[in-house]
């Protein structure tokens, strides 16, 4: 896609032609964007992130082999060394404007930190931790993510706080308790998030949390219908709330804007979470549940599907799965979902009719507002 | 941030994190330098884990804590709720340690001399019927070898006793000090 500024090159170009503004006006324009633009996502730091991550898996993978050609003391020693000169050289290459490599070095220093853990289990043969370690981990790079102030740590932080969930739940030789704790991680490393102006961490934490209320209810398989339900119960909240009141929930969430996403992923997770729970029979709850999922993906895309083409996709995307999941169900009654479908696409042509009224409609009177002035 | 200062955050994160590491490792060479020492038999169970490389799984002989043996066993429960467990164990003329005695939850009493007692976990579901017994997790099942020699000493452990010499902290915290193959030391753990 091209970048924000190429784009008003060539438009600035177009109504320079047009006789919009002069040549002046476009070159300021231009200046102004290019000046502007945010610098964090070159391609040049994207392979530097790759490269520090793929030298991080390198650490972590020597230390997995237990190479005996290299004394156990000299392996920690050479650990301990990347650490130090890992976060100090990243430091010093951030200060000389190499911004991206010394995050890249930051990262390394952190696998050689869980490398080290890792390593310190594998010298006193330590069994049965593993998740335990990765949640040291955790700790060590949010404390570095923000005694650092840097967001791809603090990505990191939030990733391994994932793989900490996930490791947890897939355990199932150990009976452990479901890993509540989950909640209280996401809510530091989401105030972390604010100190390193990591809008990306805060991002996958969303996401994760998600994540965290579906694992939830496979643990309690007896209460999923009200998981579930808190889950897209609270989703449409948000929704509302930034739907309603951007410019105050983007205040304290900064998200870019994309609240409404993460929203409608944990509405149509917990939704769909319940029409499973109600599968196989096409009873009252599976269908209230399907049309709680129609209605709501229909309202995102009315209410906030025009700022946003990724909130539009999700919704299409959650649109298909909730017409495989009716057409999986009702199968066995091919009438009855001939009928649903029916009506379906009956009210949604309706609401496309209206919906294309009422954008023509809003679109009016800026134009007129436009002529004007 | 001004530009001492990131460098001085980065020095003070690289030295608490090391600090933090050799901590560890200082705390665990604490236990195989004073811990009392004790052999365990144990079995072969089968191996590998994804971050630390190769290892054998040990299933020992004390694993197996009869419940007529826990002094405090709950007695309107019908099964073990998740919990930590203290083992006492004694050794025997052929110089296994083997369990005397055990104890839910934390320690009352030191043990006499000539015993020892080793913490561990008990997980939760296990019947607590007088002829039922169960498993006890010590923490100590894994040893790690060099990538590609974990078969060959399972193959062997099928084949004759196998036993660990283990280091138990004043707490109960058990550390695997050596492999041993009958009276022969195969790996014997340095300190560091």
């Amino acid at each position: 896609m091209a970048s924000y500024s190429s784009r008003v090159r060539t438009d600035a170009a177009r109504w320079v032609a047009s006789g919009l503004i002069d040549g002046k006006t476009a070159e300021a324009i231009i200046l102004d964007v290019a000046a502007h633009e945010r610098r964090s996502l070159s391609f040049g730091s994207i392979l530097a992130i790759m490269a520090g991550l793929l030298l991080g898996a390198a650490i972590l993978i020597f230390v997995a082999s237990n190479w005996e050609a290299i004394p156990r003391l000299a392996r920690v020693g050479a650990l301990f060394a990347i650490i130090f000169a890992g976060y100090v050289g990243g430091a010093v290459l951030k200060l000389n404007d190499h911004a991206a490599i010394g995050e890249a070095v930051w990262l390394i220093a952190a696998a050689a930190f869980g490398g080290s853990i890792a390593l310190i289990g594998q010298m006193y043969h330590l069994s049965g931790d593993e998740t335990q370690a990765v949640l040291v981990w955790c700790a060590g790079t949010a404390v570095a993510a923000a005694a650092l102030r840097s967001g791809p740590l603090t990505i990191a932080a939030v990733a391994l706080s994932a793989a900490w969930l996930i490791l947890r739940e897939v355990d199932f030789w150990r009976d452990s308790d479901f890993p509540y704790v989950f909640i209280g991680i996401a809510a530091v490393l989401w105030l972390v998030s604010y100190w390193t102006e990591s809008a990306a961490a805060r991002h996958l934490i969303l996401l994760s949390l998600v994540l965290y209320a579906v694992l939830l209810a496979f643990e309690r398989d007896a209460e999923v219908v009200g998981i579930a339900g808190v889950l897209a119960a609270v989703s449409a909240i948000l929704f509302a709330l930034a739907v309603l009141m951007p410019a105050q929930t983007e205040a304290i969430a900064r998200l870019n804007g994309l609240l409404p996403v993460h929203a409608l992923i944990g509405f149509l997770a917990g939704v769909i979470m319940i029409q499973f729970e109600f599968g196989g029979d096409a009873g009252p709850g599976f269908a209230i549940a399907a049309a709680a999922g129609l209605a709501g993906i229909v309202a995102a895309v009315v209410l906030a599907g025009r700022e946003s083409r990724g909130l539009r996709w999700i919704a299409y995307t959650g649109f298909a799965i909730e017409l495989c999941l009716i057409y999986a169900v009702m199968i066995q009654d091919m009438l009855g979902t001939a009928g649903f479908f029916l009506a379906a696409g009956a009210i949604l042509g309706l609401l496309a009719f209206a919906i294309i009224r009422i954008e023509k409609r809003m679109k009016e009177p800026r134009l007129t507002e436009g002529a004007a002035a | 941030m001004s530009g001492k200062r990131l460098l001085l955050a980065a020095v003070l994160l690289a030295v608490a994190q090391i600090a933090f590491l050799s901590w560890m490792i200082a705390g665990r060479a604490a236990i195989l330098r004073n811990g009392q020492e004790v052999l365990l038999k144990v079995a072969p169970i089968d191996p590998r884990d994804l971050l630390r490389g190769d290892y054998v799984r040990l299933g020992y002989e004390i694993r197996n804590v009869p419940v007529k043996l826990v002094a405090n066993a709950p007695a309107g429960d019908f099964v073990t709720e998740q919990g930590p467990i203290l083992v006492r164990l004694g050794k025997d003329e052929d110089g296994y340690w083997r369990v005397r005695s055990a104890a839910l939850g934390e320690p009352q009493e030191q043990p006499p001399s000539g015993e020892v007692d080793i913490r561990g976990t008990v997980s939760g579901g296990w019947t607590l019927g007088p002829e039922a017994s169960f498993s006890v997790d010590y923490g100590i099942d894994r040893f790690y070898v060099p990538e590609g020699e974990g078969r060959a000493i399972e193959t062997d452990m099928r084949e004759r006793p196998f036993g660990i010499l283990a280091a138990v902290a004043s707490d109960g915290t058990a550390q695997i000090k050596a492999l041993m193959d009958g009276d022969t030391k195969l790996y014997e753990e340095p300190l560091y």
